[in-house]
């Protein structure tokens, strides 16, 4: 017998609470991308791949997934040292600190943009630090990078800081009690207990830098070939009202982006099952 | 008694060296400094860069007052549209069984993995000038794209999720028990909602309303490529940020730039405040 | 081994959780630390176990000074109370953990270590688990689990917390007669705490009865039973 599609409840509301889910989910997201998936159709497979396979579009989405992947990655260590550091020490202005992680979420990324673009240019602070080193941040890929890394910043602090929190005190004790010493027991009992949670994290934090934009324009150069981005890629031709080029990027940054979810969610299920958290 | 003052000083097994302890939290607060704190700090100095009467006479422009205007019209919408919203999904996932309860959930928190970029094209794609649909709305006199509709389409795509998702949690955790009680005491579904739900969940609803507002009234990239940039009239306050800047009107854009900059720290605050004062009603992950 | 505790007492901030208290326990017995929550046993425990640091007092291991031995070094196999064990790594690999922490020069190879985890399983009467995980074993498997691990590091003793107090009536009995074979084999100095005088009465050769902090009675369980030393005694005993 299969499961019947609703199960019947005394509970009221379904039909209405139903409808303005399914209204607003149709109206809002299924019939946008719904709207790219079918100019996509139209266009065709074959023109998709070759406007994406063109040397400028290629190099574009290449470079927002590798620098996404290097924010993320850099993240990931930062935000579990971060997240350690945030519930295990005590210092003053802790609970101040705890709080501003979550500033990247709070502040516009135009915002973001221009103050990191300020900071980071050559006669900005950092960016006049820099040159005096003899290097550039601001419109070089460094820069695009900075600004990755600030807004995936919150993403792995905030999921494994509950799972310090609950880290029974005995499990590092017994460690300590087997003769291992502190790093070990870093390294083979505490870690391996934060990866499903630091996974989820770095998975987000890299779904979106992937699709950034607003942080990322001012600071970036936006040079084709050097440091343009994906997404800005398809701001030019949605100017140049190339619509389907730009929906071919579009369901490129798409393809990829679920592709990496995929592959994220497959592991996560993997592992989590392993340490039986499901 | 003498004995333990020879030996070098005990450390519980659970704790680190204390150099090690130090230095990582040194390390930490000054990539924080470095990353987070120095560009929430330069949109404050560059726009008091000419004294706070330029700044505040930035903001007086029509350009920045209309920017403003329309950024709080654009929140008014979305706000009310996505609680409403949030709250239905959440009452439907959580109080009732149906098949494609995960792929509904799914659908609902699509918009976190999606560009914002990609957000503005679809909406383009869909009611553009060129397309079917979008021509027919132009000739009727109502456009989308280039118009507020679009605005507050791609502000609702990018917020869609915050809401939802986090009623969902708490309301599964809060269970189905009370609302039973309710029922069988002969109350209808709408007093229910009113005198039992609503009252445990709306701490949670105005933390996620909260999220909701900070992102509606920042969001840059899916408002960029619906707006037009159209001053005076398309133009949000992110997006007049954009074109100051771009202009070199520093103390102007930054001025603006730290109106949301405030905005984010009270968001910030509040949020802070919800998650100490109401921790036990709102999604656990946020709890401290 | 041996194990004299020499005016051992333990603060938390203002609050005393041992006052100074003297035991010497002969090498090779099986004692039991009775009392109610808040009597300092599992202080007492941990303070052997090396977890604890005393706030004065000796802890003397076959006549030597060992109160400032670092936890790592004392080589105390211990068994917490929800057995701790690590949820990420197989019942093979937790047995094996003591024995891939010890120094390179110390570290036996991977035959060795494989032989020695099996026969820990034997020991415990569970051969065919090593591939498995915490989360897929029953209660009394993971304490025997625990108890496998703590051995792996051939302990100089056995120092257990409330073995036996997450598992229902009749794995308890089973168990503790487990327990009560592997410390003759063994012929380790045990040392457990609970707070069940039955458990107490009938597995252990001596028995710490503690209140408050303080030792109120040291004896063979017949003699507690029969002359208990001070009113608390003979209350808790009776109930």
């Amino acid at each position: 017998m299969t499961r019947p599609l609703l199960q019947r409840s005394p509970m009221p509301g379904f039909g209405l609470s139903m409808g303005i889910t399914l209204t607003m989910l149709s109206l809002v997201v299924i019939l946008p991308i719904g709207a790219l998936l079918f100019k996509g159709a139209e266009f065709g497979v074959a023109n998709i791949w070759q406007v994406v396979n063109s040397q400028r579009v290629w190099t574009a989405l290449f470079l927002s997934f590798r620098l996404s992947l290097l924010a993320a990655l850099i993240n990931l260590v930062f935000g579990v040292a971060l997240a350690w550091v945030l519930v295990r020490y005590d210092f003053p202005g802790k609970k101040l600190i705890d709080a501003s992680v979550d500033l990247p979420f709070a502040l516009p990324t135009a915002v973001a943009g221009i103050a990191l673009t300020t900071l980071y240019a050559p006669n900005g602070v950092f960016g006049h630090l820099a040159q005096t080193l003899g290097t550039k941040i601001a419109y070089t890929q460094w820069g695009i990078l900075i600004a990755l890394i600030f807004v995936g910043l919150p993403f792995v602090t905030r999921t494994v800081q509950p799972v310090i929190e609950e880290i029974e005190q005995e499990v590092e004790e017994a460690s300590a009690t087997l003769g291992a010493h502190r790093l070990m027991t870093l390294r083979r009992v505490i870690l391996p207990m934060l990866a499903p949670a630091a996974l989820t994290g770095f998975a987000l934090a890299l779904a979106r830098s992937v699709g950034e934009y607003g942080s990322v324009i001012f600071i970036a150069g936006n040079l084709p070939l050097k440091t343009e981005i994906a997404p800005l890629l398809i701001v030019i031709r949605l100017e140049e009202f190339d619509y389907n080029a730009a929906a071919a990027i579009g369901i490129a940054m798409l393809v990829i982006a679920f592709t990496m979810l995929l592959v994220i969610n497959i592991v996560q299920i993997f592992s989590r099952r392993r340490i039986g958290l499901v | 008694m003498s004995d333990i003052s020879r030996v070098k000083p005990f450390r519980s097994p659970t704790d680190e060296a204390p150099l090690a302890r130090w230095s990582l939290t040194i390390g930490v607060i000054a990539l924080l400094c470095i990353l987070l704190y120095a560009p929430l700090a330069v949109v404050f100095t560059e726009a008091l860069a000419k004294g706070a009467g330029a700044a505040l006479k930035s903001l007086t422009k029509s350009e920045a007052s209309s920017a403003i205007r329309l950024t709080l019209t654009v929140a008014a919408v979305v706000l009310p549209l996505n609680a409403g919203f949030g709250v239905a999904a959440a009452w439907a996932i959580t109080k009732f069984d149906f098949r494609g309860k995960a792929f509904l959930i799914t659908l609902i928190d699509l918009p976190f993995s999606v560009s914002p970029v990609v957000a503005g094209l679809c909406l383009v794609l869909l009611f553009g000038a060129n397309s079917t649909l979008g021509g027919w709305l132009v000739a009727s006199g109502h456009p989308v794209i280039f118009a507020l509709p679009g605005i507050i389409l791609a502000s609702l795509f990018v917020t869609f999720p915050f809401v939802a998702r986090e009623l969902i949690p708490v309301m599964i955790e809060q269970g189905r028990a009370e609302e039973e009680a309710a029922l069988t005491l002969g109350a209808g579904g709408w007093r229910v909602f009113r005198t039992v739900t609503l009252p445990k969940i709306r701490w949670a609803l105005l933390y996620g309303t909260l999220l909701c507002n900070a992102r509606a009234m920042g969001e840059f990239g899916a408002v960029a490529v619906v707006s037009g940039k159209i001053r005076g009239q398309t133009a949000t306050m992110p997006i007049t940020i954009e074109m100051l800047y771009n202009e070199y009107l520093s103390v102007a854009a930054f001025t603006l730039a730290a109106v949301l900059a405030l905005l984010a720290l009270v968001t910030l605050t509040l949020k802070t405040a919800l998650e100490w004062r109401y921790a036990d009603q709102l999604a656990a992950t946020h709890r401290h | 081994m041996h194990i004299e505790i020499d005016e051992i007492s333990k603060e938390f901030g203002r609050t005393a959780a041992l006052h100074p208290v003297k035991l010497a326990i002969p090498s090779g017995a099986l004692v039991a630390l009775l009392g109610p929550s808040g009597s300092g046993k599992t202080t007492l425990l941990r303070i052997l176990g090396g977890l604890e640091c005393p706030s004065t007092g000796r802890v003397l291991y076959d006549g030597q000074d060992a109160t400032g031995l670092s936890v790592q070094d004392r080589r105390a196999g211990f068994v917490f109370q929800n057995y701790a064990l690590f949820k990420h790594m197989t019942v093979f690999e937790n047995v094996a953990y003591g024995l891939r922490a010890r120094p390179r020069n110390e570290r036996p190879n991977e035959a060795e270590i494989t032989r020695r985890v099996t026969k820990l399983l034997d020991l415990i009467q569970l051969p065919d688990i090593g591939s498995r995980y915490p989360s897929q074993l029953s209660g009394g498997q993971r304490q025997r689990v625990a108890l496998a691990r703590a051995l792996a590091i051939e302990p100089r003793m056995l120092l257990l917390d409330e073995p036996f107090g997450a598992l229902d009536a009749r794995v308890r009995r089973e168990l503790r007669q487990g327990l009560r074979e592997i410390h003759d084999t063994t012929g380790l100095t045990t040392i457990f705490v609970t707070h069940d005088q039955d458990e107490a009465m009938e597995l252990a050769d001596l028995v710490v009865v503690m209140s408050m902090g303080r030792i109120e009675q040291i004896d063979r369980p017949v003699d507690i039973r029969a002359r208990p030393a001070t009113p608390f005694v003979r209350e808790f005993i009776t109930v």
